[in-house]
């Protein structure tokens, strides 16, 4: 992986090779950013430059390769064991950085989901945080910047990642996936930015099951009781694929929104189904719109924690209906 | 040797490097020279302050070789390992990854050993907070009284945590975090020396990224250094630190205040296609209204909001037509929003909602001029005009609408209206009305239920005429008129005889018990209505709101 090959993110790989460079690199960086567009892949190119012979990230030397192939020695990287990572892992974590590197300059430390990491294990890190052994570069990525302690962030210096542009990842699905360019864009615009995201299994879901959802969703009123709880019940049974639904949703009522105040088209999501976009924007006001965000939010919200799948989804459509 | 990092590089080495901490700093040089150094010290405050810093620079003024001294010379042997971390007399322990009961133990076995070489042994125990209970307790009768040749430095940020024995046995010395003009000179001075060329705004945006902490501003600071190099332009560190520029900032603030939000959505597309987190973007916008608060409260802000004179007249100028109602709700929602951003799914719906939201509030003026209205109706009311009471006491007011009590049920002996409809032949109060009571109490609910819809027809005893509407009359068996005339019998105490007859609706025959109660019913109401719209608080909130009045609903039935 070099940074050549990673979609994006200029700024950032600019800062790396720059320091990389200048031989400014900082013991602690923290990366940024939302899941799935390619944090991960920059710091192993980041550790691959560090660790190369020649110096360049050249791909061929041993070094390279091994850190390709995933068995450097001198590259640590800890993971999310159970949702979390421990504390044990971490004193292991500097059971190691105490020595030196065996084989390049540097050790590297890579931290996976460092949100992830339990109140203790992060305190545990501080001090080695704050000073490792000389040649240490200690890596953590992160989804969720705010769930860190703030006296993790303090000692890192920050490197935040954006979410792709949409044209940008719309070109490179439509490239990839043989694509046609709206099919692309909607991807890229329910994907979020995260090449992942558009990659994944889910390209079906959106691409093709989308319209049906859209339509049964927006075919329900208030006075259709036996409709709405049958949509509730197809949707209870969609386990994996919940969450992603409720995307779809809530990109189509973004879409009124942003057509109700007057947004241009270009920008929407659903630009296939414009037609039950405009109809839809006649019929209903900002109020009930809010209503209905809000309620795919609390469903949202809901869910996350573990309450009856289709209790949520019955609430969350007959709040929609009432809006 | 690897690079450092500029908060490491420049760690304050004196107490006079201490940025900020100039009463910690003052303390502690006092405590030395008088020579009254207590044995247990706890060090306090938010994160990259200078608390380990202080902790490390203490220790090398108690056990530096020229003998306890205010300023350590940073040269001696002591001083130098120290500074390396690496001193044999001074034990920097990680609290938070030696957090056992064991770990102190350990600690206690150490402490009974004269100091190698040094006049004291320091033990700084860092992130001291993630000790756990039974440690702290371990610790307790060790910190109380160490050996002479022991001192106890603690460094934390979460002081909550840790337990009341422990904290009454230390020194307590609060860190503050480090003003912006501070950070601002120090890192003035480090670029300096660094020789990077850097312009004043750009410094003052490191500094305000940082927080009031030393450390995150020497950290974005290398982050800046690391990108630009050693030529830094300003909108370079704004790109990086990924500020949203205060013209967008601004524009927002100014589209919602407008009301306009198709021009807030624009904005804020903007926003994403910068690249910029919403959060952030959510971040500064409440600082910015936050500004525009206080400048509408306070002319002159001073130091309350730290921004040119400049800046300040444009802030003032998107100030002025607003409301300081509409401002507080600005901030208010935008504050709460920033929370929300913190969970939320998507971030950039969460935001245009909010934009929505806040372009379509309604004005506050209107809020507030009816708030001031009703306050002052209140008063009128207090003062001249009786106000309707609230339970069932009576007022003594001498305009309050005259309202009679109405009984809901008629009165058992029979009302003033019944007894002349009724034919009454007896004068000893043995009404029809009564007759149907006494059925009532003998438990006869079947009958009860017929004479209820059935008129009086005639009442001259012994003769009982009874009109029935058509519907009920076939219920009127033989069977039943014998209980009838049962029931009659005993409660007229005399033999009656009784008469059941067809009457159709529209004949004058007298009203049954059941339709009068209908009509009664229907007459309160009516009144009901009256007096209400007649009520002076009505009519004043009527004046005043405009408006109709749907319904009228009697809370008490006894009430009136």
């Amino acid at each position: 992986m070099t940074f050549e090959s990673i979609t994006g993110h200029d700024r950032q790989k600019n800062i790396l090779r720059r320091a990389l460079k200048a031989d400014r690199i900082a013991h602690a960086y923290l990366f940024e950013g939302p899941e799935g567009i390619g944090k991960r892949l920059t710091a192993l190119a980041f550790a691959r430059a560090l660790l190369c012979v020649d110096g360049t990230g050249c791909g061929d030397c041993p070094a390279c390769r091994k850190v390709d192939h995933n068995n450097h020695p001198d590259i640590h990287i800890l993971d999310a064991e159970e949702e979390r990572i421990k504390i044990e892992q971490v004193r292991s974590l500097q059971q190691e950085l105490m020595l030196r590197p065996l084989e390049g300059r540097y050790k590297v430390c890579l931290i996976d989901g460092a949100e992830r990491m339990t109140v203790g294990a992060a305190n545990a890190l501080l001090k080695t945080l704050e000073e490792p052994q000389p040649n240490t570069l200690i890596i953590l990525l992160t989804d969720h910047p705010e769930q860190l302690l703030p006296t993790i962030c303090s000692r890192c210096q920050r490197l935040p990642f954006a979410r792709l542009p949409r044209r940008q990842l719309a070109d490179i699905l439509a490239q990839r996936l043989d694509l046609g360019e709206t099919e692309a864009l909607i991807l890229a615009a329910l994907s979020e930015g995260s090449l992942k995201k558009a990659l994944g299994q889910n390209r079906q879901l959106y691409l093709e099951k989308r319209r049906g959802l859209i339509q049964g969703l927006s075919a329900l009123s208030a006075g259709s009781t036996i409709p709405t709880f049958s949509l509730a019940d197809e949707l209870a049974t969609e386990k994996e694929l919940l969450p992603e639904i409720l995307d779809i949703f809530q990109a189509f009522y973004r879409d009124v929104l942003l057509l109700k105040h007057g947004r241009p088209e270009s920008e929407l999501v659903n630009r296939d189904l414009l037609e039950t976009l405009h109809k839809h924007c006649k019929n209903v006001t900002t109020a009930s719109l809010m209503k209905k965000l809000k309620a795919l939010e609390s469903a949202r919200y809901h869910l996350q924690r573990n309450v009856n799948r289709q209790l949520a989804m019955e609430i969350m459509l007959l709040r929609m209906v009432d809006a | 040797m690897s690079y450092l990092v500029l908060a490491r590089k420049w760690r304050p080495q004196l107490f006079e490097d201490l940025v900020g901490q100039e009463h910690v700093a003052q303390t502690l040089k006092n405590a030395i020279s008088a020579d009254r150094v207590h044995h247990a010290f706890l060090f306090t405050g938010a994160r990259g302050v200078g608390k380990t810093s202080a902790a490390r620079i203490f220790a090398k003024a108690l056990n530096c070789q020229e003998g306890p001294t205010t300023t350590p010379c940073g040269v001696c042997p002591s001083c130098v390992e120290i500074t390396n971390g690496q001193g044999i007399d001074v034990l920097e322990i990680d609290g938070a990854s030696n957090t056992g009961v064991d770990d102190i133990r350990e600690l206690r076995e150490n402490i009974r050993y004269l100091p190698s070489r040094s006049r004291y042994k320091i033990f700084i125990i860092d992130e001291v907070h993630m000790l756990s209970i039974n440690a702290f307790n371990a610790l307790l009768k060790t910190l109380e009284e160490p050996p002479e040749h022991a001192k106890f430095i603690f460094a934390t940020t979460e002081p909550h945590k840790i337990p009341v024995t422990i904290l009454s046995r230390c020194q307590r010395f609060d860190f503050r975090k480090i003003g912006l003009t501070s950070v601002q000179e120090r890192l003035r001075f480090i670029v300096d020396r660094e020789g990077v060329e850097i312009s004043d705004r750009s410094l003052v945006l490191v500094a305000r990224n940082g927080g009031g902490s030393m450390r995150d501003a020497l950290s974005t600071l290398d982050q800046v250094i690391a990108f630009c190099g050693e030529q830094v332009a300003e909108d370079e560190v704004q790109g990086l630190l990924g500020l949203v520029s205060r013209r967008l900032l601004i524009e927002t603030l100014e589209a919602v205040l407008e009301r306009n939000a198709q021009l807030a959505l624009t904005l804020a597309q903007k926003v994403d296609e910068h690249g910029h987190s919403f959060r952030r973007f959510c971040r500064q916008l409440v600082e910015l209204a936050r500004a525009l608060v206080i400048l509408k409260v306070v002319d002159q802000p001073g130091e309350l909001v730290d921004l040119s004179e400049a800046e300040l007249q444009e802030l003032r100028a998107l100030a002025a037509p607003a409301a300081l109602e509409d401002l507080h709700r600005l901030l208010e929602i935008l504050v709460r929003t920033e929370a929300e951003l913190a969970t939320s799914h998507d971030q950039r719906l969460t935001m245009e909602m909010v934009l929505v939201r806040l372009a379509g509030l309604p004005s506050g003026i209107d809020i507030a001029t009816l708030i001031d209205r009703m306050e002052s109706l209140e008063r009128k009311l207090a003062s001249g005009m009786p106000a309707r009471p609230s339970g069932h006491e009576r007022p003594g007011g001498s305009d309050r609408p005259e309202r009679p009590p109405l009984p809901d049920l008629p009165p058992p002996g029979g009302g003033g209206k019944k007894s002349e409809a009724l034919p009454v032949a007896d004068a000893a109060d043995k009404t029809w009305a009564g007759l149907v009571a006494y059925v009532g109490s003998r438990r006869r609910p079947r009958v009860l239920a017929l004479l209820e819809q059935s008129s009086p027809l005639q009442l001259e005893l012994p003769r009982l005429r009874i009109g029935l509407p058509k519907k009920f009359h076939y219920l009127a068996d033989a069977d039943m008129r014998q209980a009838i005339q049962d029931l009659a019998t005993d409660y007229f105490a005399t033999e009656v005889r009784v008469e059941i007859e067809q009457v159709n609706g529209g004949e004058n025959a007298p009203l049954s018990l059941h339709e009068e109660r209908v009509r009664k019913e229907s007459d309160r109401e009516k009144k009901l209505r009256q007096n209400a719209l007649e009520h002076p608080l009505v009519k004043s909130a009527l004046d005043i709101f405009g408006g109709d009045i749907e319904t009228i609903r009697a809370i008490d039935k006894g009430f009136v």
